[in-house]
């Protein structure tokens, strides 16, 4: 039966031996394809978990997704720690050794090209999130709202209605206009210590379950050498920009999933 | 650690971070070769409901920020 065949699960690819440590808990041990210089890094999987029509189906199962993305995440940090990783997407899966050999052979070039160019480097995400609340009420100290505040105070009911959806929209034009400066002046700061930069969507509320709102969600490509200054500078901005609402989440490091992409270029 | 006046932070990375990378970055290849997973993005429906069972993952995630802070010159 087709479900029965194994096959080839792939988490990443690197220039040279790796020195592979025992499976993580949902895969069984991996172990490298070599051929034509690179190291591709799988584990043996079974058809009636991975194959089309069952892949799908546990897809759908979040407690099977989460399990296997954290096991995926873990193998390619073990590798990490010693080699250049080239990352690739969660259930990436060969039908033989012969068909994943075919795909490092078509893509030798580009994998040691990115390979080339992400020695020596690390991923690092920043992500910035504004109190808003915190952010508008430092901002109703602007010269220009205390004036519309104080005309508000004298004036008749129908006016000073039209006086406080006035206020509102000037404040809606500050805090829109704040949060571009701090976050473009902060990431602009952290790309110029960055090899490759990459901005990625903000996240909503309900999947970061923050207060706060997400402003920016960056990955940076950091020569290792900068590493210190990056996290230094990170720790600067973060001073500076605390009293307008800003908070920074900086993590690393990653391996550099925002930076393999082949086909698309990023920044 | 404490001698080079420097505070390292244990961040709780949720589990977000990570989805976010091995579900929806990293190298994409397609053909014959290789099974299509673009159904992986349908898992983003179920994010939240994922998320929301408070799985954050313990781990020194850097975040070492510097202190005490410093205004930059």
């Amino acid at each position: 039966m087709e479900s029965e065949k194994e096959l080839l699960y792939l988490y990443c690819v690197v220039d040279q031996a790796p020195d592979l440590k025992e499976g993580r808990d949902w895969f069984d041990k991996p172990f490298f394809v070599q051929h034509q210089g690179l190291y591709a890094v799988v584990s043996r999987v079974s058809g009636s978990t991975f194959d089309e029509e069952n892949l799908k189906k546990n897809l759908g199962d979040l407690e099977w997704v989460k399990i296997h993305v954290i096991t995926h995440e873990q193998v390619i940090e073990d590798v990490m720690e010693r080699a250049c990783v080239v990352p690739f997407k969660f259930a990436t899966l060969f039908k033989s050794e012969d068909s994943l050999k075919s795909m490092l052979a078509e893509r030798a070039g580009m994998l040691k090209e990115t390979l080339r160019r992400l020695q020596g480097h690390e991923e690092w995400g920043v992500k910035i999130y504004c109190d808003m609340s915190r952010l508008r009420a430092w901002l109703a100290q602007n010269a220009e709202i205390l004036k519309i505040d104080s005309e508000i105070g004298s004036a008749a009911p129908g006016r000073s209605f039209i006086l406080r959806k006035k206020k509102e929209a000037r404040l809606d034009t500050f805090t829109t206009a704040k949060l571009n400066e701090c976050g473009q002046a902060s990431f602009d700061r952290l790309k110029t210590l960055s090899a490759r930069t990459r901005i990625n969507k903000l996240l909503p509320e309900e999947v970061t379950e923050r207060k706060e709102d997400m402003i920016l969600n960056a990955a940076f490509l950091i020569d290792k050498n900068k590493v210190k200054t990056f996290i230094e500078t990170v720790g600067q901005l973060k001073a500076q920009q605390e009293s307008n609402g800003l908070s920074f989440d900086c993590t690393g490091p990653w391996p550099p999933f925002n930076f393999c992409d082949f086909s698309e270029g990023t920044n | 650690m404490s001698s080079r006046d420097v505070v390292f932070e244990s961040k709780e990375v949720t589990l977000l971070e990570i989805l976010d990378r091995v579900l929806d970055k990293g190298v994409v290849i397609s053909g014959d070769l290789v099974i299509s997973v673009a159904e992986v993005d349908l898992v983003y429906i179920g994010l939240k409901a994922l998320i929301s069972s408070v799985e954050t993952m313990e781990r020194l995630r850097g975040a070492p920020f510097y202190g005490p802070m410093q205004e930059p010159n």
